[in-house]
């Protein structure tokens, strides 16, 4: 049985995340009692729109993450099961239909509960599953659903104007969908402070992900997996940029004084792929050996933030989708991308999760992982759902663990 | 110099006593409930059969398998991945690959010309493809398990089993006995399939030739002889399969005793 959940943290500013997520949460129930709208959202679905039209999101894997992280995440699970759900299914969407429609058999759910949703938003980029999961919700719980179309463009895609006019297109068909759902109007001005909020944030995020290759590793992804949220769920607001200038402040702080995670760091590891959120504490287990993951495949910011593309903010979001060289689609384009990563910040070995129940993950990560090992970097594939603690092992876990140090070090001895 | 290595399974407990390079006694006991008595019992056992040797006189002592961290009387642990390399390479220096099968497990492991851990790939999650299936097999056909393997290669006919779940797999096997099948057939649809499995393991990790296979099932000449076939080549077979991770615990016990 797990005994362990959050990972130990090295950075001060990182610690004040939980503080931020729960307040954030209290929020939402309180927006809702005022009467505010409601909207369940997937992740991809923009935080600056729903604040322009005055809508409180609710992120559900945000909120499927936080359930796994408190390892209630099988009881979630089990009562999804309950409902007829196969365990097949998406962790986090299993954990939600359980919340839905099987409460009583469910655990008492973190942070009160959900404010109730006036409406669904989900987001159609690259995954299947999660389309399912909310027409799904939206059916059994009677309310209506949004569905933002916008795809992630093939590696070497030429049509990109196309795909932004395209995105623009379902942002307007967005608000139209909020105006009639609230009776708000949108504020474009609002809309475009966000933004230029956003703008600045994700320069300081660039510059973060800069200052992470510094040896030794100034904050590793036992911060990182945390660190990240107010960036993808508080965007554009002023206590996220501040939260990040603190951030980079105590990284430069610790790489001035080259403080690393461990006194001294023997290998860099990087994480690819969804963390279990049960046990975050494995992500600090290489600590014990002289090692530290040092990197994730998911938040680094890979190139400077573009400036704005249009007047128009709607149409500088869409122009900028398509410009911003963001996360890699396509597996050639994650292939190089992670070889790249491996380069730059002097990754000695890679750990890929394989989420059976994620399949939009779980078949690149083979993939990934055949690219790495050709190349002589030494890889250990996890096979764990992201949620569901029933299909973890911790003494399996932990010699694969240990198997794969000892392959590390005999490789540098 | 003296060194030991305990290699604590999930169904059997190992030890071997070495004497600089050479093997000086050695130990197998079923594992019990309590894994650290059961360490210490096998332990006992191969300093006996040495009949002059005390606790006190073993330099260092390493500890392998999955009751690795319970083992308080060993120095340090080392996963049983780069034991088995380590013990299969010292006997026979021309292995890269080894297929392990213990009770509760299956591993491929690659290495390089000095027995030191390259890659490896594990099934751990799925009874179908250890020791323990076999268990289940000899005695839902009421069958000695020592012979099963051998009886497997005496059809021409085998069953095509449908599932290779331990547990449904089980089932099927009982239902086909019902039906009066031979059973040579229906052992030989089970270690064909036992063999796919495995074969496919060892293909995600990559066969290096010589390939050595340790562990309870290198004495299932079925299952041997189906890998020989599929992979293409000869495999090695350990005099005493068992013992390998134990045997490299002790090899790692005496090089780290030789560096302090
Ligand atoms: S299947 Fe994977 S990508 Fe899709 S919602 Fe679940 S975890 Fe996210």
């Amino acid at each position: 049985m797990v005994q362990s959940t959050s990972a130990k943290k090295s950075l001060q500013t990182t610690l004040e995340v939980p503080v931020l997520r729960r307040k954030y949460y209290a929020q939402t129930l309180d927006d809702s009692q005022k009467g505010k709208k409601v909207a369940w959202c997937s992740n991809n679905i923009p935080s600056e729109i729903l604040d322009a039209m005055d809508v409180t999101g609710v992120f559900l894997e945000n909120y499927a993450t936080v359930i796994a992280s408190k390892r209630l995440g099988s009881g979630f699970c089990a009562a999804g099961e309950k409902v007829g759900f196969s365990q097949d299914v998406c962790g986090y969407a299993r954990m939600l239909m359980g919340y839905v429609l099987a409460k009583n058999d469910a655990p008492e759910a973190p942070y009160g509960g959900l404010a109730k949703p006036d409406f669904l938003l989900v987001s159609a980029n690259s995954c299947d599953s999660r389309l399912g999961w909310f027409s799904a919700m939206s059916s059994v719980l009677n309310t209506p659903l949004y569905v933002y179309d916008s795809p992630s463009q093939p590696d070497g895609a030429s049509n990109s104007l196309v795909v932004a006019e395209h995105i623009e297109t379902e942002l307007r068909n967005l608000i139209s969908f909020l105006e009639k759902q609230t009776g708000n109007k949108f504020n474009p001005d609002k809309v475009r402070r966000r933004m230029d909020i956003s703008r600045q944030t994700s320069e300081i995020m660039y510059e973060i992900s800069q200052l992470r290759k510094a040896v030794p590793s100034p904050m590793g992804s036992a911060d990182m997996f945390t660190a990240v949220w107010p960036s993808m769920y508080l965007s554009g607001t002023k206590e996220c940029e501040d939260f990040y200038k603190r951030l980079r402040a105590e990284m430069e702080e610790r790489i001035a004084r080259k403080i690393g995670i461990v006194p001294e760091e023997r290998f860099r590891i990087m994480w690819s792929g969804i963390p279990f959120w049960y046990d975050m504490q494995l992500i600090n287990y290489v600590e014990n050996f002289g090692g530290v993951v040092a990197l994730e495949s998911f938040y680094r910011v890979r190139e400077r933030r573009i400036p704005s593309q249009h007047d128009d903010p709607i149409k500088d979001m869409a122009l900028t989708a398509v410009r911003q060289h963001g996360y890699p689609s396509g597996i050639s384009g994650s292939i190089e991308d992670l070889l790249e990563a491996v380069e730059e910040y002097k990754i000695n070995g890679v750990i890929l999760s394989y989420n059976p129940s994620c399949r939009m993950l779980l078949i690149s990560q083979t993939e990934l992982q055949k690219a790495l090992e050709d190349r002589g970097i030494p890889t250990l594939g996890l096979e764990c759902d992201m949620a569901d603690e029933r299909t973890y092992s911790e003494g399996q876990v932990k010699t694969r663990m240990d198997a794969f140090v000892e392959r590390l070090l005999a490789k540098n001895s | 110099m003296l060194t030991a290595g305990i290699d604590v399974g999930s169904s059997t407990s190992k030890a071997v006593i070495l004497q600089d390079n050479k093997i000086l006694s050695y130990s197998i006991i079923p594992t019990s409930a309590e894994s650290a008595d059961s360490a210490q019992r096998a332990f006992d056992k191969a300093l006996d059969k040495t009949q002059f040797i005390s606790p006190d006189d073993i330099h260092w002592i390493i500890a392998t398998g999955y009751g690795r961290v319970v083992v308080t009387f060993a120095k340090e642990t080392v996963t049983e991945l780069s034991c088995h390399v380590k013990g299969a390479n010292w006997l026979f220096p021309s292995v890269r690959t080894v297929l392990d099968m213990g009770g509760q497990d299956c591993k491929a492991i690659k290495c390089d010309g000095q027995g030191r851990l390259l890659n490896f790939t594990m099934n751990d999650k799925c009874a179908a493809g250890t020791g323990r299936f076999f268990e289940l097999i000899a005695k839902v056909m009421d069958l000695p398990l020592s012979d099963i393997g051998e009886l497997s290669l005496e059809t021409d006919d085998e069953v095509r089993m449908s599932s290779t779940c331990a547990v449904f797999g089980k089932s099927e096997v009982a239902s086909l006995m019902r039906q009066g099948r031979n059973k040579s057939d229906i052992l030989g649809g089970v270690h064909t399939a036992v063999s796919d499995r495995i074969v496919t393991l060892l293909r995600r990790v990559g066969i290096t030739p010589d390939l050595a296979i340790t562990g309870g099932i290198a004495r299932n000449i079925g299952i041997v002889k189906r890998v020989e076939k599929r992979v293409g080549c000869r495999a090695l077979i350990p005099e005493e399969p068992q013992i390998i991770g134990a045997l490299g615990a002790a090899l790692f016990a005496r090089d780290r005793a030789s560096r302090n």
